[in-house]
């Protein structure tokens, strides 16, 4: 697994208290929201959060959002893209 | 009014209905524990702080086994007590918050500085759609809980409460003492007034 996949992995288990599921549970191509995760709006909150926090990224627009958290590997190449730490 | 049955908890022990359930964990890693030995189906249980976490465990323990347990219903009201409020999650959220270097506000800590949403939780998990109501007190005010409850039956709707006091100061300091009230006067069951509230809650410490 790439270990920035596996890393972004780790840090979304962590900020939702995804209890019980490990980084190899999440397919980093399946919809992030919607499927077997169970994630929800404040859920979607804390991920942009946790862009900001770990790799200053700041998420302006909404619409974004919705598309950089289409999955795990979606979002891991935005970051890689726009991360300024 | 009758008391269907009645639970408390405290970071050291569970009583429900009289009899104590044994476990060796203490503090939140009790509630922890009840969770995965007695629910396990709610994973939201994790994302949930510790005031919530109390106030679900607890509810489930007592609903658990109840006929036609998530058939949606109006006729069942919530109405809980404290002294703390929302206080143990505040103080969470003030972390977040206070150093204007790292100010990244949490919106999943945000959600729960409210004690009324541990009424909502169990509402939504149980399918209830009558009455929820959390009153803050200055102190444990068995009168005032007694009265409070007992108008709640005042509306044409409902016909029980899930009631009684929730309170958490912090992961370690916590007590839960809930009961299942009935509009039955008929029945066999014991009545629900400040003597037996007082009884369950001062002989189970």
């Amino acid at each position: 697994m790439n270990e920035a996949i596996l890393e972004l992995k780790r840090q979304i288990i962590e900020v939702l208290n995804l209890e019980d599921i490990s980084p190899e549970d999440i397919d980093e191509n399946a919809p992030l929201f919607g499927g077997g995760l169970g994630l929800d709006s404040i859920d979607a909150l804390e991920l942009i959060v946790l862009m900001e926090k770990n790799y200053g990224i700041k998420l302006q627009d909404p619409a974004e959002g919705k598309a950089v958290f289409k999955s795990v590997a979606v979002m891991a190449n935005y970051i890689e893209k726009n991360r300024t730490k | 009014m009758k008391m269907a049955c009645s639970i408390n908890i405290t970071p050291n022990k569970v009583v429900i209905n009289g009899k104590e359930l044994h476990y060796t964990e203490r503090g939140e890693e009790l509630l922890t524990a009840i969770y995965r030995s007695q629910i396990n189906d709610y994973p939201k249980f994790f994302k949930m702080d510790s005031l919530c976490r109390l106030g679900f465990v607890a509810s489930e323990l007592l609903l658990n086994g109840e006929l036609d347990r998530f058939k949606p219903r109006e006729d069942r009201a919530i109405v809980f007590f404290n002294s703390s409020s929302s206080l143990c999650n505040d103080e969470n959220y003030q972390k977040t918050i206070q150093d204007k270097n790292n100010y990244f506000p949490s919106p999943a800590i945000f959600v729960y500085t409210l004690p009324n949403i541990v009424t909502g939780e169990i509402a939504i998990r149980n399918k209830y759609y009558g009455e929820t109501s959390f009153y803050v007190l200055d102190r444990l005010d068995i009168e005032s809980m007694e009265q409070i409850i007992n108008d709640t039956f005042q509306d044409l709707t409902t016909k029980s409460v899930l009631g009684g006091w929730l309170d958490c100061k912090d992961k370690d300091h916590f007590e839960a003492h809930l009961f299942l009230i009935k509009d039955e006067e008929t029945s066999n069951l014991p009545n629900w007034d400040k003597t037996i509230i007082n009884k369950i809650i001062y002989s189970k410490q």
